[in-house]
């Protein structure tokens, strides 16, 4: 009876969720018809526009590549109980990193720069989380509180980059912009024309690495003790510091290395309006709808990549502002969160 | 061109005086939530709706009041749902409050963008000063005078929180169903009710600061226009380990290093001008900075985030 009742289980929580989204769409929906928007041309654009719009196929891909990596840290940090809210951060001075090493280091040959830009990229991330890291192994310090601090930090930090060290030197206007990377320093294509660069089967690759590491090793248990009990994490002899600062350093590096991935593969250049995003937290909700299972997220991530470019593209059809897409996404979040509620009432003993 | 320090210095202390109530009204509001077992991390969301609420019905109405209310009352009616989800339904805390965030963020500018499409801001001028001839009386009319009347209110209310906490019978069951809920509740408390009050009470004081904001702090409404100052008021009580008085001194002493480093910057002219991004981390790392003397002492509610079941 234990598999009917889990296949139950999955199908009542797939429904929440689904639900959940359509709570989500229909929101969007409705402030799309209260700004004077056709509810046809709505619904093809958040359908179909991602995939039949030009350059939509190419969005879809580079946001999957984008959340996918940094939800890949923030769930990892999530399974020994860690809330990493500082994802957008690290991705910020990852993405920082990638020109200090182009402008710092340019005189490196081609390919050992370009190694080091991707590098140096998950290095800031690295970097960048291991102040809250530090502070909460060491004095116990909230990591949320820290994380939360260094997002508002990284922005100012990357305010000041692109005001001077990493700006270009062709903008005269004292515009904030970097130059825009070479074609030899962006990351190709894997087929002539269509869009979809390495960096998407480099992050399914890291994804699936990181399910035999974590999912398929005593690490997942260790890990689940740490984020569950620490006291019968003690007891089991499991070092906790070492499992937080892990899981808590590869989450700050992914994160940074997603800023290389983002600026290589997709916007090739570093000006502000990279800086108002908001990411870090579409990162944390696909680790949550993902269950924290590393290839779990990637589904997640792969669905939320399409949904924001067709919620966009629907916002941009009816001349709302795309900040409808958030509002949407907190109402998709919290109509998953109260479904998982719903489904454990349900299946309580 | 030469400043007189007397005129720098009050112009920082009338800065500091105008920019923290901001973080004191959510720092009550946010304590008192937290000592009963629920963080409300979706601050910054309800504040973003409270101020495009105050805009609006400020601009239609004309009367700052009437905005007052309506603010309180938005944000009063997410804090009721964001407490039945968190209590009732007891889902997880910290992920609700980011859904609320994010639908703050979204759905204020939204409205915003909704009613003016053409994006020009309303006029709005907020309450007036304490004392309308506060420039007559030097140093002290800058400084205390031409604050308006809520900067007084919010010193009223950390008195007013902290004598709660610690010397009513509520305040007490506030603390005890966020210490040890099981407790507290073979003691004859009704733990949800508790709870749900305290989370109430914290949302409107998100409200309140979300009231305070419009007119003291940026000009009209934009996207993202509170900018992560309403998540700051977490780690100010978490240095303030969850004090009424504590967390006023750290809003003053945050605002007093963001108010001199951009007095700093203004005066200093271009030459600093491409610095002063760096100038402005300074109140940020100020906070981190503090967190090795602070941060080690600091005990969370053993409750915190955590649900109760009764039975």
């Amino acid at each position: 009876m234990r598999t009917d009742t889990q296949g139950l289980r999955w199908l009542t929580t797939t429904a929440y969720n689904v639900l959940a989204i359509g709570l989500g769409i229909l929101a969007g929906l409705l402030v799309v018809v209260y700004a004077g928007g056709n509810i046809e041309v709505a619904l093809s654009s958040l359908f179909l526009n991602p995939i039949t719009l030009a350059g939509g196929i190419q969005q879809i891909f580079v946001r999957f590549v984008l959340f996918y990596t940094m939800a890949l840290g923030v769930g990892l940090a999530l399974k020994a109980g860690l809330w990493n809210i500082g994802a957008q951060g690290q991705w910020l001075v990852g993405m920082v990193m990638v020109f200090v090493v182009y402008t710092f280091l340019g005189f490196l040959p081609w390919p050992v720069l370009y190694a080091a830009m991707i590098f140096g990229a998950a290095v800031g991330g690295l970097l960048w989380i291991s102040v809250p890291t530090i502070l909460r192994v060491k004095f116990g310090a909230n990591e949320i509180v820290v994380t939360i601090l260094l997002n508002v930090v990284a922005i100012n930090f990357g305010f000041y980059m692109l005001s001077g060290p990493i700006k270009s030197a062709g903008t005269a206007l004292g515009f904030p912009i970097t130059v825009e990377l070479p074609a030899r320093f962006q990351i190709p294509n894997i087929v002539g024309g269509v869009p979809i660069t390495y960096a998407v089967p480099a992050t399914v690759a890291i994804g699936i690495i990181l399910y035999l590491l974590v999912e398929r090793t005593s690490f997942r248990i260790k890990a689940n003790t740490v984020g569950e009990n620490q006291e019968t994490a003690k007891y089991a002899g499991i070092s906790i510091p070492r499992v937080m600062a892990i899981t808590m350093l590869a989450a700050g590096a992914l994160a940074g290395l997603a800023g290389a991935t983002y600026l290589m593969g997709f916007r090739y250049e570093l000006d502000i309006g990279s800086f108002s995003t908001n990411y870090g937290l579409v990162a944390i909700i696909c680790a949550l709808v993902g269950k924290k299972h590393m290839l779990g997220i990637g589904f997640a991530s792969f669905f939320f990549a399409y949904m924001t470019v067709g919620a966009e593209s629907m916002a941009l059809s009816a001349n709302v502002t795309t900040y409808v897409v958030f509002a949407m996404e907190g109402i998709m979040m919290l109509g998953i969160l109260l479904g998982s509620y719903l489904t454990e009432r349900k299946f309580a003993i | 061109m030469t400043f007189a320090l007397s005129d720098i210095i009050t112009g920082i202390l009338s800065t500091t005086i105008q920019l923290s109530p901001f973080y004191v009204f959510a720092g009550m509001g946010e304590i008192v939530s937290e000592q009963s077992g629920v963080a409300n991390m979706g601050l910054e969301g309800i504040m973003l709706i409270s101020l495009v609420t105050t805009f609006i019905t400020d601009y239609v109405t004309g009367n700052p009041w009437v905005a007052l209310l309506a603010a309180l009352g938005v944000a009063g009616l997410i804090g009721a749902f964001f407490a039945f989800t968190a209590i009732r339904m007891r889902v997880d805390q910290i992920a609700s409050g980011l859904a609320i965030y994010l639908f703050g963020l979204g759905i204020s500018f939204v409205i915003f963008n909704t009613t003016y499409p053409t994006g020009l801001t309303p006029n709005y001028i907020g309450l007036p000063p304490l004392i309308s001839n506060w420039n007559t009386v030097p140093y002290v009319g800058t400084i205390f005078l031409k604050q308006n009347v809520m900067a007084y209110v919010s010193l009223a209310f950390v008195v007013a929180t902290a004598f709660f906490l610690s010397r009513t019978s509520l305040g007490l069951r506030v603390r005890a169903v966020g210490e040890n809920p099981k407790a507290a509740d073979n003691m004859g408390v009704n733990v949800a009710k508790v709870r749900f009050l305290a989370t109430l009470f914290g949302a409107l004081m998100f409200g309140l600061s979300g009231f305070y904001f419009a007119g003291n702090f940026v000009p009209g409404f934009q996207t993202d226009i509170i900018a992560g100052r309403g998540f700051i008021v977490l780690a100010m009580i978490y240095f303030a380990n969850w004090k009424p008085y504590r967390t006023l001194f750290a809003a003053l002493s945050f605002n007093i290093v963001y108010a001199a480093q951009s007095e700093y910057v203004a005066l200093s002219g271009s030459g600093v001008a491409s610095l002063s991004t760096l100038f402005n981390m300074l109140p940020y790392v100020f906070l981190l900075a503090l967190i090795p003397i602070f941060g080690r002492k600091a005990r969370a509610p053993k409750f915190l985030l955590r649900p109760y079941r009764k039975g």
